[in-house]
Order: structure tokens, then C-alpha cells, then sequence
């Protein structure tokens, strides 16, 4: 499944990873790297939010639990901040209410932990379409 | 005898004269019917005197009971102006004598101013009964009929006095041996009454024996306790009634030792010859427990104490009771098995409420592990492959993959039910352990989490399992305490510390709600909780594992909001 045909100009869109886990971290970038995207990580909600990749991320994967500022937090955020960058937020816990939640206020699409590639694609399809 | 032949028809007229008087004093013991010697003597008095016409007659009587003898004396009506009683007694002693040669006596003698012709016959052969004295002043006195006469009726006299004294000495004996027999029956009856009234003693002490053992029979039956001694030397062994009861042999069935031994469970025998030998060494006190098995393969728990003496001639004896503890020891092994199950329980739900920490200590290495098997594939399908990338995705599969099994090992262990393991234990790292097990959660709850745990705390012995449990009740219940809190920060602060008298103190103190100061006791009692899902379990169960530590845990309020609980425990000192 080769997403390149319908890239924008841009070499690489950046996609943005939040996560406290450490091996989400290291592992996701890499795989965004391999499906064809820029990757960098955050540890946190408030680092992602200082970062100067702000502005230039295209879509970003964010975790719900995370100590500070979880992943619905940021969300609402960025929502106040008239950011409007596609969300896929990625969760350990399967809880249907926060799902809900999280789609209502817009998140493109909702994974639970672990994930395949396949389902990543197809959530990065969905979120970059909707810009 | 002297024969007058003066006038043959005088002659004969005075001879039928003196026959008639003979067959008159024949006829005198008729009218001696009742015995007495005064009549006798008297009837014969007054005859003689009438018959022979004497002028006095004299008869004086040997006493049996008193030396003095009796004196009687009748004179004749016509002569008494001249023969006064008392000193004709008097002058007829004097002329008697004791000589007992002077028994047949006929003499000329002198009484007062008197001749008189006296005549003497001894009544008995020695004068033992008396002497019999005639007196008439006639010269010629006593004529042959006279003297025969007197003669016969001394004798007749004699046989009565004889039969009266036989009569009197026989009512005298008589008597005695009434008084005898009465005073032998008084002193029968007397004995009868003393032994009578032994006889209700005893029957009342034998009655009030039985009711006192009675009494220890039922008392011993209701206790389930029965009660033995042993005689050492002899080996002889009595029991109660109940404790043939509780072995389940028949009631006096003669008791061995190793008859005890068929009922005493197999594996407590050794136990049982240890006391034997124990025993047989010296006097002790003893007390053991050991199981019976019985016919029917049920098992009983005894519990035994015994208390050795010497007996008055210095053997060995032993006195001891035997307590049926079994249904104690069953309901102790019920009470055990539902707090064991109760702390099961109280596994069960938290680890219900660590769902959510298991899912995330979980999946989030398997989802580093998928994402790193998924760029590894693709690395490896590059062309040409990227081969150090995909080495580098599967050191970190394998690490992941690590760090997935350590944590299931972990919350497994934390989880199992498994029966109570002692070991020395290290508080901090138990609770640095939980904690990582726990802290996804807490974050997710807003809680924020500081450790302050001192450095070289001593090992205590435990149940590591058992304590993580109680820890992480802990920090459960402080992070439930903030749920709601929204005007300060949750705060968690879990701090360890060595404490005095050699104790280890964790305290995990929250910024919560607190509790109602009033109700700090019923904060530990099962069933009793705060949360409105809660099932009240956690506390009580979490008391009941540390005060099994030989510890404490308790809770207090904050000078600020919200409450610390702690616990202590001692901590081993080179075992």
C-alpha cells in the first residue's frame, strides 16, 4: 500500500508522536519512516506544545494516559489554540467512553495498543484526507 | 430320851400329845408361802412358845448381806414383866458365845435375877444360819418330848430359812441379771442409735458422692474433657467415663498403654513414646497434642496436661486431663480457609481495579514489539534491505518483549493464590515494585506520585506477596481519596523509615477527603466502606496481614487535608 501518489509537495509530512512510553517513542517514528513519513517524538503534551515543529506537523499521533496534560487535554488545546491538526490517538486501555469522546471532538480515528501496520495506514490515510 | 414310866395312860396320852404337836410343826412350812425369813421365824416362835409353854424362845440369824446377825425374842404373855427383850437378847449372846463347840446346849443358867433351863440348837450344822435358845424357868425343861420337839422344829425351821435364803439369792440374782440384761440392752440400743445414725451419714455422704460425680461426669461430658491417672511402676491406668467416651472404647475396658496406642494417630506416635520416656524418667508436668485416628478414619484433636506426684510411699504418679479440641481446631482451620479466602477476595478486586494498570504495563510493550516487527518486514524489503535498522527493531523486540514477560511475572506473582511464604523481604523494593505496577494508574488519575523511601532498611520477614498486597491497598485507596479533588494538587506520598524498638514504617499519606475522625475504628472492620462500588474488604483484610507480621496499621489525619495510613513491622535482628 503505497500512500505516495497523493503526498503534497512538502518532501516528507511530518507526523508527530506523544507518548510517555518509551518504546512507543522509538518505535513508531521508525515505522512512519518506513511507510514514508517524517517522524519525531515528544514525551509529552507540554513538550509538543513548546516545540518549533508545531506548526509544521500534519498529523499527529497522541496517547491518552499520560502524566500532565493527557491526550483528550491536548486535544482540547489545540481545539482553543485554533489548531486544527488531524489526531489519531493511540490507547493502552480500552475504554469506551473516552473513544467516544475523543471522536466526538473531532479525532480522526481511535487505536488501541498493540496496533498493526495495517491499521496504522489506514488511520493515517483518514486522518490526512480529511485536510 | 429319858422314859418316865409313871402312868402308862399319862405315858401315852403325852406321847400322842407330842406327835400331834410333831404333825403340827410339820404343817408349819404351809403357812411359810411367801419365803420371808421374819414370818418364818416368827410362826416357829410363837409355836414353840405355845406349844412347849416356854417362858421365852430366842432365835438369832445370821445376816448374808450384813455381818450382824438378826435377833429375835418372844417371851411368854405371863412373863413378860420379868424377861425384858432387850437384855435377855444381851445376856443369851453373852451365854452363847462364839464358841462353836456350844452348839447343843441344855444348861442351868442365869438370866437377870432368874434361874432358867436353856436349851440351844444350831439352825445348820455350823450355826451358819443361826441358833435357836428355849428358856423356861421349869427345872425339869427340856423333858425328851421338849427336846425333840425343838429339835424337829429347828429343823423344819431350817429347811424354810434355807428355802427362803435359796428364794432371796435367786431374786437376787434374779434381780442382777435384769439389771444386767437391761443395762447390756441400754448399751445395745445406745450403740444401734450411734450406729444408726453412721449408717444415714454415710448414706447421705455416699449420696452427696454421687452427686458431686455426677456432677464431674456431666461436667466432663459437656467440657469434652475426661481425666486419667497412671501409676507409673505398676502401669496401672484408670480413666473417666468420658474419656473411654472420646477414644471410643468400652466403659471399663482395662486400660494399657497400648491399648491408648491403636487409637493414637500413626504419625503422633513418636510423639507419644517421647512422652512415655519422658515420663518414665522423673516426675514433670507435661502437656502435648496429638490426633486420634479412629475406626471410621475420622480424626480428633486432642489436647493433653498432665501433673506427675509421689504417692505416700514415693511412686510415680501421674494425674491429667484430656481435652476433646477438635471441633476448636475445625473451626480454627474454617477460620483460617475463609480469611485466606477473604483475602483472596480482596486479591480478586483489586486486582479488578488494576485492570487498567495491567492492560497498560502490557500493551504497551506488545505495541512496541508489533510496530518493530512491522518496520523490521519492511527494512527488510528494501532493496536493497536495511539490515542494521532491522537488526536494531529486533533488539528492541526482544527487550520489549522481555519487558512484557517481567510484568506479566510480576502482576502473576502478585496475583496467584498461593498458600503464605516466609522470607526476608526488602519494604522498599516491594513497594518500589507496586508502585510500578500502579503508576500508569495513578497518572491517569491526576495523582502525583513522590518516594521518599530511607535507604538501608533492615529485611523483615514475611510474606512479600502478602505485604505488596497491603501496599498497593494503600495506594489504591489514597489515589480513590482524590478522585473528586480539583482545587489542589493529588498529591501521593509514600515514605519509609526505621522506626523505634526495631521496626520498619511505611506511610502513604494522600490529599484526599480524608475521613470522619469518629468512625477511624470502623475504618479497618470488614464490610465497611466509603465507595460506592467499594466492597469494604481492602482495610480489614490489609490489618489482618500486617497484625499476622507482628505489626500495626493504623490511620491518621492530616494537619492539612486528607490522611496518611501506616504500617510497621518488626524487622528480623540476625535470626
Amino acid at each position: 500500500m503505497n500512500f505516495g501518489q497523493e503526498k503534497i509537495a512538502d518532501q516528507f509530512l511530518l507526523v508527530a508522536v506523544v507518548d510517555d512510553d518509551e518504546s512507543v517513542r522509538e518505535s513508531l517514528p521508525d515505522l512512519l519512516k518506513e511507510l514514508g513519513f517524517a517522524a519525531i517524538a515528544f514525551s509529552s503534551a507540554e513538550e509538543f506544545l513548546c516545540s518549533a515543529c508545531l506548526c509544521q506537523t500534519r498529523c499527529l499521533i497522541l496517547d491518552i494516559a499520560m502524566p500532565g496534560m493527557n491526550g483528550l487535554e491536548l486535544q482540547q488545546e489545540l481545539k482553543v489554540r485554533g489548531n486544527r491538526i488531524p489526531i489519531i490517538f493511540i490507547s493502552a486501555l480500552k475504554e469506551e467512553d473516552v473513544r467516544e469522546l475523543a471522536l466526538e471532538e473531532g479525532a480522526a480515528e481511535f487505536l488501541l495498543k498493540p496496533f498493526s501496520d495495517t491499521a496504522l495506514l489506514q488511520a493515517l490515510n483518514t486522518a490526512l484526507q480529511v485536510t | 430320851m429319858k422314859v418316865q414310866l409313871e402312868h402308862p395312860a399319862d405315858e401315852i396320852k403325852r406321847l400322842q400329845r407330842c406327835i400331834n404337836d410333831v404333825v403340827s410343826i410339820l404343817a408349819l412350812p404351809a403357812m411359810w408361802g411367801d419365803n420371808k425369813p421374819r414370818d418364818i421365824v416368827h410362826t416357829l416362835l410363837d409355836s414353840l412358845l405355845r406349844m412347849l409353854n416356854l417362858d421365852f424362845v430366842y432365835v438369832s440369824l445370821t445376816n448374808l448381806v450384813e455381818a450382824t446377825p438378826s435377833e429375835t425374842v418372844k417371851v411368854a404373855p405371863s412373863q413378860e414383866q420379868i424377861f425384858r427383850p432387850q437384855e435377855l437378847c444381851m445376856s443369851l449372846n453373852r451365854w452363847l458365845g462364839d464358841d462353836p463347840q456350844k452348839l447343843y446346849l441344855q444348861e442351868r443358867s442365869h438370866i437377870g435375877d432368874q434361874d432358867v433351863s436353856l436349851m440351844s440348837w444350831p439352825l445348820g450344822v455350823q450355826r451358819e444360819i443361826g441358833v435357836i435358845v428355849a428358856g423356861s424357868r421349869r427345872a425339869d425343861f427340856p423333858q425328851d418330848t421338849e427336846a425333840l420337839l425343838l429339835r424337829i422344829a429347828a429343823n423344819q425351821a431350817l429347811i424354810g430359812l434355807q428355802q427362803a435364803r435359796l428364794f432371796s439369792e435367786q431374786k437376787r440374782i434374779a434381780y442382777e441379771l435384769d439389771q444386767r440384761v437391761a443395762q447390756r440392752t441400754a448399751e445395745l440400743a445406745a450403740a444401734n442409735e450411734i450406729l444408726r445414725k453412721e449408717i444415714v451419714e454415710r448414706t447421705r455422704a455416699e449420696e452427696a458422692l454421687k452427686r458431686s460425680e455426677t456432677f464431674l461426669a456431666e461436667g466432663q461430658r459437656l467440657s469434652r474433657i475426661g481425666s486419667f491417672s497412671w501409676r507409673v511402676e505398676t502401669g496401672e491406668i484408670t480413666w473417666s467415663e468420658e474419656l473411654y467416651r472420646i477414644f471410643g472404647f468400652e466403659q471399663d475396658v482395662v486400660m494399657t498403654l497400648d491399648l491408648i496406642a491403636t487409637r493414637v494417630h500413626p504419625e503422633d506416635i513418636p510423639l507419644m513414646n517421647d512422652m512415655v520416656e519422658k515420663a518414665l524418667d522423673s516426675v514433670r508436668d507435661f502437656e502435648y497434642k496429638h490426633r486420634l485416628l479412629m475406626p471410621d478414619d475420622s480424626v480428633k484433636y486432642l489436647h493433653l496436661i498432665a501433673h506427675g506426684i509421689r504417692d505416700n510411699d514415693g511412686r510415680l504418679e501421674y494425674i491429667g486431663a484430656v481435652q476433646d479440641v477438635t471441633q476448636r481446631q475445625i473451626s480454627e482451620e474454617a477460620l483460617a480457609k475463609a480469611r485466606f479466602e477473604l483475602a483472596d477476595v480482596a486479591r480478586v478486586t483489586s486486582l479488578a481495579m488494576l485492570t487498567a494498570s495491567i492492560a497498560h504495563e502490557v500493551n504497551q510493550p506488545l505495541s512496541g514489539i508489533v510496530t518493530n516487527a512491522s518496520t523490521c518486514l519492511r527494512m527488510l524489503t528494501l532493496d536493497p534491505p536495511n539490515v542494521e535498522g532491522a537488526r536494531e527493531t529486533a533488539r528492541r523486540t526482544i527487550r520489549d518483549g522481555n519487558r512484557a514477560s517481567d510484568v506479566i511475572m510480576r502482576l502473576r506473582a502478585l496475583f496467584s493464590k498461593k498458600a503464605s511464604i516466609t522470607e526476608q523481604v526488602d519494604i522498599n523494593e516491594a513497594t518500589r515494585e507496586v508502585v510500578a505496577l500502579t503508576l500508569s494508574e495513578l497518572q491517569r488519575n491526576q495523582v502525583v506520585l513522590r518516594c521518599e523511601l530511607a535507604a538501608d532498611l533492615p529485611l523483615v520477614t514475611g510474606d512479600r506477596v502478602q505485604l505488596q498486597q497491603v501496599i498497593l491497598n494503600l495506594l489504591q485507596n489514597a489515589s480513590d481519596a482524590m478522585c473528586g479533588i480539583d482545587d489542589r494538587p493529588r498529591q501521593l506520598f509514600v515514605s519509609s523509615k526505621l522506626e523505634e524498638g526495631d521496626r520498619v514504617r511505611l506511610s502513604v499519606q494522600d490529599r484526599g477527603v480524608g475521613f470522619d475522625p469518629q468512625a477511624m475504628d470502623r475504618l479497618f472492620e470488614a464490610f465497611y466502606t466509603t465507595k460506592n462500588d467499594g466492597m469494604g474488604m481492602g482495610l480489614s483484610v490489609s490489618r489482618s496481614i500486617i497484625e499476622k507480621h507482628r505489626g500495626r496499621l493504623w490511620a491518621t489525619l492530616n494537619d492539612g487535608p486528607g490522611a496518611t495510613f501506616s504500617f510497621t513491622i518488626p524487622y528480623t535482628t540476625n535470626t
